[in-house]
């Protein structure tokens, strides 16, 4: 199938039809977690990105020469390498933003869009294709990840990237924040009317 | 010989290299940041200082300020003797604290934390005259979850309390953490921390310190175990095993000049 794959769909793909988010339900966890503010998703949106490309780049260069036995492994070995290499280059140039993203950088390591991608793509296909796919699936979970933060953000808080929008009841304004979109679980109803959009939109196409 | 990576030894090939190429790739990026968190943790360090001392400093003039006003000095804890010492800033107390060669067994452990390092980082906080203004030392102890970090400013009586830090900690996020806000912080300011006798007597008082009580400071409903760790590591370290000789030391100091 990989021969009929251009770069516009390795590209588009993950991002809408095929998104690794919403269509796959992989990595949802981390997407919970940091989209409740536009800064912590882009910067969790950045780290993801470096991480998928640098691991399909490096994992589909030496694809060859894995053995087949120890392969996750050394999947895992060099993701893990790189999330923590991310961590640290973050913990230096925003450690305020390290401390918010907390637990979750590191968690990198256990979400299922890397390694998926990793196995499922990048052991098989050549580096160019791999990172075009690792740029595209990344792309996918930032979309999810920036328009879930936008709602959540703007309505629990008044505010965009910190900036206020809608002045608050607590500043003298009108709008009245919503607390509950704070909370992780807003964003599984925020997900689910995405998943939902996505497939009407789909359903359309046929 | 053809490379067979499905081979036993081809496994085991790969595996090395790929775990060494890894390795030096985590080493060279933390070998790379590792002047820039010394500097960061320095910055750190003159901030918590400056806050516990009660100067106020902003992002652009704590450098100058803590470098005109602060004198920091190493003390042995048992008999308050000066030790002299290069780098004070970069001084690492928590390894000196677990260190054996460097630290001691505590008897009485009410802060409990085991062992504490013989030797310990002070602080004199002078005006630009050089006029002692407050002592800042350090202070930690085990709170609900995890040890609590600190520095306490006392006065030149060393009795009454100037300022109060506490920069790192892992109590409940929302119930534990109110020990960092600024307005728990300013409620230290003015308190005594020994009684008539010389006891400590400094009490984290559950449901508010009446007013006039100058050895009571508010306790914070919903974290009675945070408060009781920050009460309790104020017993220990200004207790024998604390810094109670040093004090004697400092007082005597100050007197003679």
């Amino acid at each position: 199938m990989s021969a009929t794959l251009t770069t516009r769909q390795l590209l588009w793909q993950p991002v809408f039809a095929n998104n690794p988010v919403a269509m796959q339900v992989l990595g949802v966890c981390s997407a919970l977690a940091v989209s409740n503010s536009m800064q912590t998703a882009l910067v969790m949106t950045l780290a993801v990105t470096f991480v998928v490309v640098c691991s399909n780049l490096f994992i589909s260069l030496i694809r060859h020469l894995i053995p087949n036995s120890v392969r996750i492994i050394a999947q895992m070995t060099i993701i893990a390498s790189l999330v923590i290499v991310v961590d640290m280059v973050l913990q230096d140039l925003a450690p305020e933003l390290s401390k918010q993203l907390s637990v979750f950088v590191g968690l990198i390591i256990t979400n299922c869009i890397v390694m998926g991608r990793a196995e499922a793509f990048a052991m098989k296909e050549p580096p160019h294709l791999a990172v075009l796919d690792a740029l595209g699936n990344s792309a996918g979970y930032g979309f999810i990840l920036l328009s879930v933060a936008f709602v959540r953000e703007l309505l629990s808080a008044g505010t965009l990237f910190g900036k206020q929008l809608l002045q608050t009841v607590a500043d003298g304004g009108w709008y009245l924040p919503n607390e509950m979109f704070k909370l992780p679980p807003s964003a599984f109803f925020l997900i689910g009317v995405i998943i939902w959009l996505i497939n009407i939109a789909r359903n359309r196409q046929r | 010989m053809a490379f067979n990576k499905d081979s036993v030894a081809g496994t085991f090939l790969f595996t090395i290299v790929l775990c060494l190429v890894c390795s030096f790739m985590i080493t060279g990026t933390a070998g790379v940041l590792k002047e820039r968190k010394l500097a960061k943790q320095r910055n750190e360090l003159m901030q918590n200082v400056l806050l516990a001392a009660n100067i106020p400093s902003d992002n652009s003039n704590f450098k100058t300020l803590f470098s005109a006003r602060v004198t920091p000095m190493l003390v042995t804890l048992a008999d308050g003797q000066t030790v002299p010492q290069e780098d004070l800033l970069d001084y690492d107390e928590r390894m000196a604290a677990i260190n054996p060669e460097h630290s001691s067994k505590i008897a009485k452990d009410t802060a409990r934390i085991k062992t504490r390092a013989n030797q310990i980082r002070i602080f004199r906080v002078h005006d630009a005259q050089g006029q002692l203004q407050s002592w800042v030392l350090p202070i930690y102890g085990k709170g609900l979850w995890s040890i609590i970090y600190g520095f306490i400013g006392l006065q030149p009586d060393l009795n009454t309390i100037e300022g109060v830090v506490f920069y790192e900690h892992g109590e409940t996020p929302g119930i534990g953490d109110f020990i960092n806000h600024e307005d728990w912080r300013q409620k230290w300011h003015g308190k005594q921390l020994f009684d008539a006798d010389g006891k400590v007597a400094l009490k984290i008082i559950k449901g508010g310190a009446k007013p006039g009580d100058v050895n009571g400071i508010d306790g914070v409903s919903g974290a009675t175990r945070t408060g009781a760790g920050v009460q309790n590591m104020i017993s220990f370290w200004f207790g024998d095993e604390g810094f109670a000789p040093l004090l004697t030391k400092l007082k005597a100091m100050e007197t003679t000049k």
